[in-house]
């Protein structure tokens, strides 16, 4: 592959990573920043990272969006895989085409719907609205992400293998948790941190389908945001964003070293 | 019947009447929807035998091997194994196992895990595991591979190691789904011999499928021509070679001459017959014929003898050389009769110099004898 760089692509270049990234580095900037005011630059500081540390409002919804991700994207990971799995394996069963669309469906749902459906729906059975709707809320709309994203590694895979399993005298419970479930873990892992993603950064569902006692970080940082940013907010988001970006590039790491390994098997193979 | 070729074999359970077969289709039919990829058969394969199935890909041979490892159940008809009928028996449940043409070795085990992986499903101990891993990768050449990942081997390796992990749990019979098709032309014919060795060696039942004739004629005892879901002919290699009992049989393994043609005279085996080309040909017949009847005159390309002089014996054609292809050990001519026919015919060469000088459009005799080919009655 050759390397040439031309003006245009140098300017969209350019262009397009200002765009992406300088509202974030600016936040990321101002979190730092000694003064109250969030546009003034008044040196540098990790003043609000401590201020932070005290606000009990925060935390508690830093706490709840935490505890509301890993579970709902845990749960939805285990039927997001078992609705991938049915799909792929029965190609023949009555309303197989119904089922596919309606789980791809939430893909393209505006939330304002999928949330205030939830909240209807919790209201006609009586659930007080908390910590279990939200997180059931999160189950729901999240599930499909991994679904797709399971689905798309199990075309690729070699059913043989299964079969070999089988054949070899393994229950199909004993031929997933030992042949299916490790093949396919990178997805299924993938899938899990999609749905924990989504789960933590959800304003929209989760503002229909929470209650009393129950507030996210989105929903915490966006109704202080309305009374005025404070610096607090910035470092709020900086320590998500440094979350988030640790996970991409382990992920990333991970991915390298396979490739790496993958290349050093195949030449040891060929060596013979 | 007269013996065939040039191999004698005293393993042949299936002439012996009082024989008890080991594993028994019987009238077995495999629909998946209005498609009927086996068709009421019904087949004896006896302990100890290696044998093919032999087909073209959509012949069902494939299906039938999955019946019997259990990953299809037939729509009609029993499979019967060392007498116990196999219905309603999960795969995991059966003795037998399968070497798959993918070979489906467990990416993420070691060589050592993968072949363990089933003796670990049997609850065998650890100790006596680790012995019996020992013991078949001895059995393949790999003792040196046992820690390598599968995709750290070689193609040919990962065929053995496919080979031990089907082996290692001592299965009542051995499936082998295309076992050497991914292999090259020079590892395949060095495996042929390995493989029928180790099945000679063990005594297990060997069931193999392929679409490729002459590993079926290599490896197995008996084979089995299938077409379109049903079984042609059940014989040994040189039987199916040599005594064909169809056209299908006889075009599908190897290469054929037919001449077409009616019966005109009969003098107890030898018969004459008036291809629709215009030849008369002198043959012996095994099967009883009357004059009148339509039959083919079926003959193998190296039964043929080329001569550039005028040579004697019945059935001598004239023609000219219209093709010609060296192979190494033989090579194939097509000859363009007189009448405008072309004959296939095979001559060894035996020495370096070949047999014959002969180049494109040389006049040529071609001459076979009455039993070099065989008649079927159409």
């Amino acid at each position: 592959m050759t390397w040439r760089l031309s003006k245009f692509n140098v300017v969209s270049m350019v262009f397009g990573f200002t765009f992406l990234y300088l509202p974030i580095l600016l936040l990321v900037i101002y979190s730092f920043n000694a003064s109250r005011l969030v546009t003034v630059w008044a040196g540098f500081s990790t003043v609000w990272y401590r201020e932070l540390w005290n606000n009990r409002g925060l935390l508690d919804a830093a706490w709840v969006t935490l505890k509301v991700g890993l579970l709902s994207a845990t749960i939805a990971t285990v039927l997001g895989t078992m609705a991938a799995i049915a799909l792929s394996r029965y190609k023949r069963f009555h309303g197989r085409t119904l089922m596919t669309g309606m789980v791809y469906a939430p893909l393209v749902m505006p939330e304002v719907i999928t949330g205030l459906s939830l909240l209807l729906l919790f209201v006609a059975l009586d659930l007080n609205r908390g910590f279990v709707t939200v997180t059931l809320a999160h189950i729901s709309f999240t599930m499909c992400f991994v679904t797709v994203v399971v689905q798309s590694r199990l075309t690729s895979f070699d059913r043989s293998l299964e079969d070999a399993a089988m054949d070899l005298g393994a229950t199909p419970t004993v031929t997933f948790f030992k042949v299916t479930l490790p093949l396919i873990w990178p997805a299924v892992a993938a899938g899990w941190m999609l749905a924990f993603t989504l789960s933590i950064d959800d304003l929209v569902i989760a503002s229909f389908t929470t209650g009393p006692g129950a507030t996210t970080l989105p929903m915490k940082i966006y109704s202080q945001v309305r009374l005025g940013v404070t610096p607090e907010i910035n470092a709020v988001c900086t320590i998500l964003i440094a979350i988030v970006s640790t996970g991409v590039v382990i992920a990333a790491l991970i991915n390298k070293r396979r490739l790496v390994r993958e290349a050093r098997n195949e030449r040891m193979a060929a060596m013979g | 019947m007269k013996s065939l070729g040039s191999i004698r074999s005293d393993f042949a359970p299936w002439l012996d009447k009082s024989a008890v077969p080991f594993i028994r289709f019987e009238g077995v039919t495999k629909r998946f929807g209005s498609f009927e990829a086996v068709d009421d058969l019904s087949l004896s394969i006896y302990e100890g035998e290696f044998f093919a199935l032999l087909g073209a890909s959509g012949c069902g041979k494939s299906t039938l091997l999955r019946m019997l490892a259990g990953f299809e159940a037939p729509s009609e008809g029993r499979i019967i194994l060392d007498g116990e009928d196999l219905a309603g028996i999960p795969p995991y449940r059966r003795p037998v196992n399968m070497m798959f043409q993918s070979y489906a070795l467990f990416p993420h085990m070691s060589v050592a895990k993968n072949i363990a992986f089933g003796l670990k499903q049997e609850g065998m101990a650890k100790a006596d595991i680790a012995e019996r891993v020992e013991q078949v990768l001895k059995l393949v050449k790999l003792e040196d591979y046992a820690k390598r990942k599968p995709d750290q081997l070689s193609g040919g390796q990962r065929q053995r190691v496919a080979l031990a992990r089907s082996l290692a749990k001592r299965p009542k019979v051995l499936l082998l789904d295309e076992p050497l098709g991914a292999l090259d032309k020079k590892l395949r014919e060095e495996t042929q011999f390995e493989l029928a060795d180790l099945q000679n060696q063990l005594g297990t039942t060997f069931i193999m499928v392929t679409h490729d004739q002459e590993e079926a004629m290599t490896l197995a005892c008996r084979i089995a021509v299938m077409d379109k879901g049903q079984i042609l002919q059940v014989a040994t290699p040189t039987e199916i070679y040599e005594a064909p009992n169809s056209r299908f049989v006889a075009d599908f393994v190897g290469n054929v001459n037919v001449f077409e043609g009616t019966v005109r005279s009969v003098n107890g085996e030898c018969i004459t017959i008036e291809t629709t080309a215009g030849l008369d040909i002198a043959a012996k017949s095994e099967a009883p014929v009357t004059a009148g009847d339509n039959v083919a005159y079926v003959l193998r390309p190296e039964k043929l003898k080329i001569a550039v002089e005028p040579i004697g014996g019945p059935n001598v054609m004239e023609g000219e050389v219209w093709d010609i292809a060296y192979f190494g050990p033989v090579t194939s001519f097509h000859i363009r009769l007189d009448n405008g026919m072309i004959v296939k015919v095979a001559m060894v060469n035996a020495t370096r110099e070949g047999p014959l000088q002969l180049t494109w459009h040389d006049r040529v005799f071609v001459q076979f004898d009455e039993d070099a080919g065989l008649v079927m009655t159409v």
